[in-house]
């Protein structure tokens, strides 16, 4: 044990150099940019340029030409058109004769905003009872750590499941604060909630070290109070490690997103969402598999994209950590 | 009742036969030479019935079952088409013999029906006095049928003594139902499960998880039934067929498999591991059946209206024009194409196996200019709206398809869905209230008024189980409505009904009617003998397995 801090701000730039090299992290950097940018400029530019209408316009009973020919949107059968080299209905419509590649794109959004939301909510309050829980100690210590371990003793999508069935009758209400049910802030708290103990917990037992170091015990010597020492000594010494939590975990809150709104309690119904569009088309996996492949893939492409970026900061922060999320 | 799911009715009495009617049946296939017997037949539902007592049970699932297991006085004759509508004795031994103007009909009861085990005895006269008794005890949704029985509504209130006018006599072997006034829909309602015969002594409380007081009198008892998971049918050993109405059945058994989604059952029955589902093909899958298995694939058609229902006591559907602007609005032809098709449009409330009473009419063509005008001058712009529906496909798209509707014209929607078991009961009650929501209605029996008095007679609004769903409540319809309750069935009866169906379209307009729905089947290739009842539905004593 040294006197000094073991991750300080030039760790930052080590580990910046460290990524540099990392052409995984690299790739994986590209792709989540191109994803980003699709996304959130490129939806609306691609609406406006190209198909002209949006994610929630429906055209059940409209036409596109192909070859020369009108083609149904949605055929009387109520089968709808499958992917194909157009600017309107690129990959296809669902059964509501909306566009599928309009809805990724929004969809995508919304998937990200929740993930990134989320996550980040997450690991603001795992820090804050992670470094409160190791640094107080004795009785606020075991309070937390046993609320820690009550959430974490439920299977996430147990609990996630029956916090967002519970949440989805009446809303949430603090006091004058009221969240409705069909607000998009709902499946980002139950989301964000049942991740706490799995970002708190590791956080706790590195400010547990760091509390024995002596920089801290240098700091209380010199009687500074302890919401200074938590936030200027000890939050620095855990930013990196709560950045490498935090794009672990956008990605599996991308992949919790999906899974509620699948099971009909994520992101509300008519809000296109990549778990809401998988949701909606599965009932048709046999005879429109893209309504399900297409979103599927764009998961799989954001979730290994996080991951392979997430292994990389942990790598570049510290090449021996053992961070891991297991949902 | 709702298809899918029966919703309760509030049936007010009323007067008329329904004999004669044209039927909401059906048509019958999957005949496959001479019917054998034996075997299991392996079915399945996507989920629980809502109850597998004949007391309390109003939805598609629990009829089909209870047909097969119980019998009450009299009966829809076990048939398809037309001949399904005919109420024939069952364990009437005929036909009742109407007095006293119209206002008292006798029984006389068959000896030598049993109930099966542990009771193991006659049914008596006196166990249908208790059956009809005990609906009021046991809140049932039927009370509504039998509340023209005098004393009935005392008794609803004091449930003690009896209904006085209820005369039941062991000895003779005669029941009598004295009814405060005329009603020629009497027979219809005594053939419904509601009034199916329960021994004396079962518990006033829903029996459906009870096996000792799953009693039956048909060829069929419910042996086990563990929620979410499975029935078990078989035979009912002290059964004895009594008139070609009560068949023995072919079938040893069913075993219905509950929790199996319609995809699942598609893939299932191709495979040979199911051999009949309770839902239709799902949309996307009709056609690639269709040519793939032509001889298992059997287009029911119902009596059916599929509709979205407008709360007239909410905002902002408390304003004609908004009810009125959502019936410009919807594209009835595209929301056929949601349901793949299986459908015809339609803007009546009746559907067109009422015969005369049916007269299609154009009120709303597809305009949504004019939807969006009606909006504005009603003042509601951007009003939050909240549309419901359950999550059986493909509802959920259609509720998405009539929020993003109602968003277009000017409104502020977003949608909720629920589990189909519970969604028809949370609607029919004031606490759920819902302002806008899918909403469709498959015949009780079939005449009319099982649409326009049950749904959308204001005197019938009541806080639990309320079918009028709209809260509908024009004082003049009401009273046009029973004005046609109390005439007997034929041209000027019907011509009443198709006069209702249009007033209550163009000046109420608390339906917005978009579909005449059917309901194609796909079974395995070993099972015959489909029989459609617009009642009872598919009829599993007629249904045989080929080996």
């Amino acid at each position: 044990m040294n006197g000094s801090p073991p991750i300080a701000g030039g760790s930052f730039r080590t580990a910046w150099r460290r990524l540099r090299r990392n052409p995984a992290a690299i790739g994986s950097a590209i792709v989540l940019f191109l994803i980003l940018f699709a996304c959130f400029p490129g939806a609306p530019l691609w609406v406006s340029h190209a198909c002209h209408h949006g994610p929630d316009d429906q055209n059940i009973q409209g036409t596109v030409t192909e070859n020369g020919h009108k083609v149904p949107v949605v055929a009387n059968d109520g089968t709808p058109i499958g992917p194909g080299l157009r600017a309107c209905y690129l990959l296809g419509a669902d059964a509501n004769g909306r566009d599928l590649f309009v809805r990724l794109l929004y969809g995508g959004r919304v998937s990200l905003e929740v993930g990134i939301t989320s996550a980040v909510l997450c690991v603001l309050v795992a820090l804050l009872l992670g470094i409160l829980s190791a640094y107080a100690g004795g009785m606020t210590d075991s309070v937390i750590s046993r609320f820690l371990d009550l959430i974490w003793s439920f299977p996430v999508y147990l609990l996630a499941v029956a916090l967002a069935t519970a949440f989805a009758v009446n809303g949430i209400s603090i006091g004058p604060l009221h969240v409705a049910s069909t607000s998009l802030a709902i499946p980002i708290v139950v989301i964000s909630i049942v991740y706490i103990p799995y970002v708190a917990r590791p956080i706790r037992g590195q400010v547990l070290t760091l509390r024995r170091m002596e920089f801290i015990e240098a700091a209380i010597a010199s009687g500074y109070r302890p919401t200074r020492i938590m936030a200027v000594e000890l939050l620095p010494n855990v930013a990196s490690m709560a950045l490498v939590f935090l794009t672990l975990i956008v990605a599996t809150n991308i992949l919790t997103e999906a899974a509620l709104s699948f099971l009909g309690v994520g992101v509300p119904l008519l809000t296109p969402s990549w778990g809401n569009i998988i949701e909606q088309g599965y009932q048709t996996i046999v005879t429109a598999p893209w309504l399900t492949v297409a979103p599927g893939l764009a998961i799989m492409l954001t979730v290994v994209s996080l991951n392979v970026l997430g292994d990389a900061l942990r790598d570049a922060f510290d090449p021996h950590a053992r961070i891991r999320i297991r949902g | 009742m709702t298809g899918g799911m029966r919703l309760l009715a509030v049936v007010a009495t009323a007067a008329f036969a329904a004999t004669g009617c044209a039927s909401g049946s059906s048509t019958s296939g999957g005949s496959g030479g001479t019917a054998v017997n034996g075997g299991i037949l392996q079915a399945g539902i996507p989920g629980n019935p809502d109850h597998l007592d004949p007391a309390l049970s109003y939805t598609n699932e629990g009829w089909e079952i209870l047909e097969a297991t119980n019998n009450g006085l009299l009966t829809f004759k076990k048939a398809a088409g037309g001949a399904g509508a005919q109420v024939v004795p069952d364990i009437a031994s005929a036909m009742p013999t109407v007095t006293d103007g119209g206002k008292t009909y006798t029984f006389h009861v068959r000896p030598g029906v049993k109930f099966s085990s542990p009771v193991n005895r006659d049914v008596r006269p006196s166990d249908f006095k208790f059956s009809i008794e005990r609906l009021f005890r046991v809140d049932s949704g039927g009370v509504g049928f039998f509340t023209g029985i005098v004393g009935a509504n005392q008794y609803a209130k004091t449930r003690k003594g009896g209904i006085s006018g209820i005369v039941a006599d062991d000895k003779k072997g005669t029941i009598t139902f004295h009814l405060s006034k005329p009603d020629g829909t009497f027979d219809d309602y005594m053939a419904t499960p509601f009034a199916f015969a329960m021994p004396v002594g079962t518990p006033d409380k829903d029996i459906s998880t009870i096996p000792q007081w799953r009693i039956a009198t048909g060829p069929y008892r419910i042996t086990d039934y563990v929620p979410h998971q499975s029935i078990t049918i078989r035979r009912n050993p002290t059964f004895r067929s009594w008139t070609p109405d009560t068949p023995n059945g072919h079938l040893d058994g069913i075993d219905v498999h509950i929790g199996v989604t319609p995809e699942q059952a598609v893939n299932e029955t191709a495979d040979g591991q199911l051999d009949w589902y309770f839902e239709s093909v799902p949309p996307d899958r009709l056609t690639a059946l269709k040519k793939q298995y032509p001889n298992q694939v059997f287009p029911f058609t119902r009596n059916n209206t599929t509709f979205f229902v407008m709360n007239e006591r909410k905002y902002p559907f408390n304003k004609l024009a908004v009810r009125q602007a959502v019936n410009y609005a919807i594209d009835r032809n595209a929301l056929v194409k949601i349901y793949g098709g299986q459908g015809t449009p339609t803007e009546n409330i009746l559907p067109p196996g009422f015969g005369a009473a049916y007269k299609p009419h154009h009120l709303y063509p597809h305009d949504i200019a004019k939807a969006k005008q009606l909006i504005q001058q009603a003042g509601v712009e951007g009003a939050a709206v909240t549309v419901w529906g359950h999550n059986t496909e493909p509802t959920p798209a259609a509720v998405q398809y009539l929020a993003g509707v109602l968003n277009q014209i000017g409104l502020k929607a977003t949608v909720k869905t629920f589990d189909e078991s519970v969604y028809w009961d949370t609607i029919a009650s004031e606490k759920g209230d819902p302002q806008i929501a899918f909403n469709d209605w498959n015949e009780d029996y079939p005449e009319a008024q099982d649409w326009i008095d049950v749904m959308l007679n204001g005197e019938h609004i009541v806080n639990v189980g309320n079918n009028d769903i709209s809260n509908t409540n024009v004082p003049a319809y009401n009273k046009l409505i029973d004005k046609a309750k109390a005439m007997p069935l034929g041209p000027a009866r019907d011509a009443i009904w198709a006069k209702l169906d249009y007033l209550l379209m163009k000046n109420d307009a608390g339906w917005a009617p978009f579909m005449n729905r059917q309901w194609p089947k796909f079974v395995s290739s070993r099972l015959h003998g489909l029989v459609f009842n617009g009642t009872y539905f598919e009829l599993f004593p007629s249904m045989w397995l080929s080996h």
